[in-house]
């Protein structure tokens, strides 16, 4: 047990919590835009998935920063293609999110045979690029904090800092500029901006793009820094955590990043653990995460329900 | 003067077939309140969503200070100076009464939304136009009234020279009316022009100038107001005269229905209503007359089986219903008009003819060996659909298809279909055109005088005086008055007790309890 603390305790699980966060909160980000949109997008899962094999492929041939970009189009065009089935032909959002993450699966571990001839598993004999770490060595000139500031903060993927400031960006855009009321409007009452002449259509499809996009930077990290390499189904069920993540974090970019650092944080733990608890099946271990996520999901229905009532009652 | 807005010989056909506007003329003078009005379905709708860029007229054209205009969506028309509210709200509950007025417009500073002049902007209209709205809070929060401020608000904030308000007065209460009606007059001193769609008469001939009366999807034609009296308009409207009266009950009966010291309490335990006694005996209407909340919808409930009873005996014919489920009550010959036609009284994706057996899914006749009988159902709907004449395409097209007024015929056809000994009727005409109100109020009074009991409740206080034989008030849930009705009982008396202004003696009450 004082093993367990002294790990919880220490510089590298908070790195590795920044590590494990990074993927979800990127996708509890897009989840939040497209579920504040209303169009609820449980693809997020199967976007990551395939703009996490893009990027490990295109860094192959290519620098890490375009791998990384190509997994955000890649993402994006999947939240347009949700997008087109949505709006267009007016298909049930949940059946295409569906279909997206069922074509993910398949369609990832195909693309993976071909690019690597054949080996159905993993990229292993791709040789793939990571996304450099952010080298922060200098801080341990400062004084007393120094060493204990550099161990926290150096060496962190560069997409976490921008996960960071994404937090910050999705904020502003949402509650500090007209585009974000739009979009807000039209995922609570998309009667109200129609008849303002906002074009509600469009409005949710960019919110889906905007999405993808988000969720592709998620599996672009995945990829290339949590792990090197893809193997096929990598996501493990990131993007349902992530979507978990939104309704926890009621619906707010703040609220979902904490949310994305608490599920994180179990998800940490199911990594270290194994080594200092060899007598649970590693099964269970890993199984912690998921295990979390619907216990606060159903916690935070709870006091949701709690506060309905307490409300309807003070009205009375 | 040149007419500000001029349609002329608007066509407008829809996909189904349904010619909704055929030939309609509409001339509106800068300046004027202009009424139209007509029955639900006379195309009233269809012409304003035509003004307002939602529709294209397959015929005729539109004229905006003697121009052509063509309106492809409503961000034309309101580029163009036309704004609309409408019946139902476009508002987005959650964000404050400022962001709802400036949605889609919103003044910006760079990339950012700009709060402070929005505010500003807000409270200055408000000002200027005497719609006195708090910008600050969530809208959802507002009574229904000042929602209807901020809608009009929004249209002013795009510089609507002409508004369209869409039956405003069917959400408002009386003093809200009013109120509407001195902003509306505001607006015009201030040189707008307001186009004012509605079917209540009285209302019309208050705030309007000039009147456009459409019937059948064809204007019937333009009057002054000054020039035309209530009765006279009604019969433009139905195009022949009718009878808003009904015939009094001739006989009473026993007592059918009693209800002995009830109280009801919702959910959270908070009273609903108590005290409650009354009888309704067969063969007679006894009007529930009060302000909606205060407990004759749940009485009605109750007694119909749909809310639990905290306390208290309701007793049909003499046993006592307390322990019995709806079906129970229901093969006892209670009969059930809803308030919501669309949420409790239909299944408006069924077909009318399965909906007019929804509530007797026991009866041989319709239900054999566990197997819907198709012939008998069709058959039964073909004969009421002549009864009660339901204007539809057939036995088989989904409710929901219907108009508001032929929807409220299936329901009060399934539950009048069979002679009831206990009918339960909540607003029968809520949202229902003149002629179908003139056969649904005829509808009950058969029933009544085939021996039936009817507790009537209905927002409408001439509905109601029109109907009742007795009538009882309702007032925080206790009964605190009751009448014999007749001619000389207004609706401003009635309105003196609804509001808890003035209590009656407790003899007088007895006495017209009995």
């Amino acid at each position: 047990m004082i093993e367990l603390l002294l790990t919880v305790f220490s510089a590298t699980f908070f790195v590795t919590v920044v590590r494990t966060t990074t993927p979800l909160l990127f996708a509890a980000l897009g989840g939040l835009i497209s579920d504040l949109s209303g169009a609820l997008n449980v693809a997020l899962e199967g976007m990551m998935l395939i703009a996490a094999l893009t990027a490990v492929i295109v860094s192959v041939y290519a620098p890490w920063y375009v791998a990384v970009l190509s997994g955000v189009a890649a993402g994006a065009m999947l939240g347009a293609l949700m997008a087109f089935f949505h709006l267009r032909l007016k298909a049930d959002i949940i059946l295409v999110g569906f279909a997206v993450n069922i074509l993910a699966t398949g369609g990832t571990v195909f693309a993976l045979s071909r690019a690597t001839g054949g080996d159905k598993g993993t990229s292993i004999n791709l040789p793939s690029k990571a996304v450099p770490g952010v080298d922060l060595s200098f801080l341990e000139a400062i004084p007393a904090v120094g060493p204990t500031l550099k161990s926290l903060l150096s060496g962190h993927s560069i997409l976490s800092w921008l996960g960071v400031f994404m937090v910050f960006a999705v904020w502003y855009f949402l509650f500090r500029t007209p585009y974000g009321l739009w979009l807000r409007g039209v995922g609570e009452y998309p009667a109200a901006p129609e008849a303002a002449g906002i074009p509600v259509a469009k409005v949710r499809a960019w919110s889906l793009v905007a999405s993808g996009a988000l969720a592709g930077i998620g599996g672009a990290q995945l990829a290339m820094f949590n792990y090197i390499g893809f193997t096929r189904d990598m996501t493990a069920g990131r993007g349902f955590i992530a979507l978990g993540a939104v309704l926890l974090g009621a619906r707010h970019p703040v609220g979902a990043m904490l949310a994305a650092l608490l599920f994180g944080i179990f998800e940490a733990l199911a990594i270290v653990m194994p080594n200092l608890f060899n007598w649970i099946p590693g099964e269970m271990i890993q199984t912690i995460p998921f295990v979390v996520t619907v216990l606060a999901l159903i916690l935070f229905s709870y006091r949701a329900q709690r506060a309905r009532q307490m409300r309807t009652l003070s009205k009375i | 003067m040149a007419p500000l807005l001029e349609a002329i010989s608007i066509g407008k056909t829809y996909p189904g077939g349904t010619v909704a506007n055929d030939g309609v003329n509409l001339s509106v003078s800068a300046g004027e309140v202009h009424a139209v009005v007509g029955e639900n379905g006379a195309g009233k709708s269809t012409l304003m969503k035509i003004l307002f860029g939602i529709e294209q007229p397959d015929r005729g054209e539109i004229r905006l200070d003697g121009k052509v205009v063509s309106f492809a969506n409503p961000r034309e028309a309101i580029d163009n100076g036309i704004g609309m509210v409408f019946q139902h709200f476009s508002l987005v509950p959650s964000f404050s009464v400022y962001e709802n007025v400036v949605l889609g417009s919103e003044p910006r500073n760079g990339i950012k939304f700009d709060r402070r002049e929005a505010i500003e902007k807000v409270r200055a209209l408000s000002e200027k136009f005497r719609l006195a709205v708090d910008p600050l809070p969530p809208v959802g929060q507002l009574p229904v009234g000042q929602q209807q401020r901020v809608e009009i608000l929004k249209a002013l904030y795009r510089d609507a020279r002409i508004l369209i308000l869409d039956e405003p007065t069917a959400v408002l209460a009386p003093q809200e009316v009013e109120e509407l009606f001195v902003a509306v007059r505001a607006l015009v001193a201030q040189g707008r022009t307001v186009i004012f769609i509605a079917h209540k008469l009285p209302e019309v001939l208050e705030i309007s100038d000039r009147i456009t009366v459409m019937r059948g999807g064809k204007t019937v034609g333009s009057v002054n107001a000054r020039d035309v009296t209530e009765d006279s308009l009604a019969t433009m409207m139905v195009g022949r005269e009718i009878a808003l009266r009904v015939d009094r009950a001739k006989t009473r009966g026993d007592v059918a229905c009693e209800v002995k010291a009830l109280k009801l309490t919702a959910e959270s335990g908070v009273t609903i209503a108590q005290d409650l006694n009354l009888k309704v005996h067969s063969g007679e209407i006894l009007g529930l007359v009060g302000v909606e909340g205060n407990g004759q919808a749940e009485l009605l409930e109750a007694i119909a089986g749909l809310r639990p009873v905290a306390d208290g005996v309701i007793y049909l014919n003499g046993t006592s219903l307390g322990p019995k489920s709806v079906l129970e009550r229901r093969e006892q010959g209670l009969a059930s008009i809803p308030e919501d036609r669309i949420a409790r009284g239909l299944a408006t994706g069924a077909t009318i003819a399965e909906n007019l057996i929804a509530t007797r899914l026991a009866d041989k006749r319709f239900v054999r060996n566990g197997l819907l009988d198709l012939k008998a159902m069709k058959a039964n709907a073909l004969s009421l659909i002549e009864r009660f004449s339901i204007r539809s395409g057939g036995p088989g097209y989904a409710v929901g298809t219907l108009s508001g007024g032929n929807m409220q015929k299936v329901v009060v056809a399934r539950e009048l279909s069979e002679q009831p000994k206990l009918l339960l009727v909540n607003q029968p005409t809520r949202g229902v055109d003149l002629g179908a109100t003139q056969f649904i109020w005829k509808s009950l009074t058969d029933a009544r005088d085939g021996g039936a009991a009817v507790l009537l409740s209905s927002a409408d206080l001439s509905e109601l005086l029109a109907l009742s034989d007795r009538l009882v008030v309702f007032y925080r849930g206790k009964i605190v008055a009751a009448f014999v009705n007749s001619d000389d009982l207004t609706a401003e008396t009635l309105g003196t007790y609804m509001l808890g202004l003035s209590s009656q003696d407790p003899e007088a009450m007895r006495a017209a309890l009995q």
